[in-house]
């Protein structure tokens, strides 16, 4: 269980979780048919393996394109669950990664990053 | 005799400016499938990239509504149905429009009457309080999904949504939305 490398479907995000080095990666599209049957066990196993870390140093960073709105769910307890990995004494960074003209993904990461009250943020354009 | 019918339909649809239509029994693959064709029109026609996500993620968000909610089944009360459903994308003057129709029971149009009034009724910032507070919460019994696609609609419908319900028999109603990018 210390990887987790799921390369990007027809409607679901590459994914890259290092459980070792505790360096997390979501990038891509995000609209599965199911969000429980793709997320649910990845959320699982993360959510176990974070409520074990004690002054770590957690990296996650989110470079999407794209995702629905039953994804943005998942999001919101994803960052919930991030911000109490931070306070409980571990380093948390979440690094949001958007495209240069893409305001709307731009705003989102802004929407998300302002429910972090201990992990620290950074939104980050790429051209 | 039937080419010049399907030519009338053709018409009928050119003439509402609609480039896009299915109408039928939808499908993830049918989702994924008409969403690459509908973001390759868009590009072909340099439309704003911004404004061609907004029309691509509205159009997911409906396309998604009626694989999950729709009234209209085969085969009936059957949880792994198919469900029915009419799409279309088109223009309305310079503004793109996506819009959807499928049947509902009476007491999901009943649910579904006062979120779009609520929805409507709130500017940028209260769409933002009302998303953010659907995200955190737990979803509404029976639903499927997240219960938020209508909210993420406004919020990416520029210029505005409209919508309505036309009664199909006595258990259920034939509600449509239409949202202006």
């Amino acid at each position: 269980m210390d990887k987790v490398m799921l390369e990007a479907g027809a409607r679901s995000p590459e994914v890259s979780f290092d459980f070792a080095a505790n360096v997390y990666c979501l990038k891509g599209e995000s609209y599965p048919e199911d969000v429980n049957e793709f997320y649910g066990e990845l959320m699982d196993k993360l959510e176990q393996h974070l409520e074990s870390l004690s002054s770590a140093t957690v990296k996650f960073t989110f470079e999407f394109v794209y995702f629905n709105s039953s994804t943005a769910k998942i999001l919101m307890g994803l960052f919930e669950l991030l911000d109490e990995t931070a306070n409980r004494g571990n380093t948390v960074e979440v690094i949001w990664v958007y495209q240069e003209d893409d305001d709307n993904m731009q705003e989102l990461g802004e929407e998300f990053c302002e429910e972090l009250s201990h992990a620290r943020y950074t939104l980050a354009v790429v051209a | 005799m039937f080419a010049s019918s399907m030519l009338e339909f053709k018409k009928y649809l050119t003439e509402n400016g609609i480039v896009f239509c299915y109408s039928g029994y939808m499908t993830e693959d049918i989702l994924h499938g008409i969403g690459s064709a509908l973001k390759k029109k868009l590009d072909l026609e340099e439309v704003d990239r911004k404004v061609s996500k907004a029309a691509f993620a509205i159009f997911v968000e409906q396309v998604q509504n009626i694989i999950r909610y729709s009234a209209e089944t085969v085969p009936q009360d059957h949880d792994a149905s198919m469900r029915y459903g009419i799409l279309s994308v088109g223009y309305a003057g310079k503004n793109i429009f996506v819009s959807c129709g499928n049947a509902v029971d009476n007491a999901t149009a009943e649910k579904l009457k006062s979120l779009l009034e609520k929805i409507k009724s709130l500017d940028r910032d209260g769409l933002k309080a009302l998303w953010k507070e659907t995200l955190k919460g737990e979803p509404p019994e029976g639903s499927k999904g997240a219960g938020i696609g209508f909210i993420d609609i406004a919020r990416q419908a520029k210029g505005g949504i409209e919508f309505d319900f036309v009664r199909l028999d006595a258990d259920n109603m034939f509600f449509t939305i239409k949202a202006y990018i």
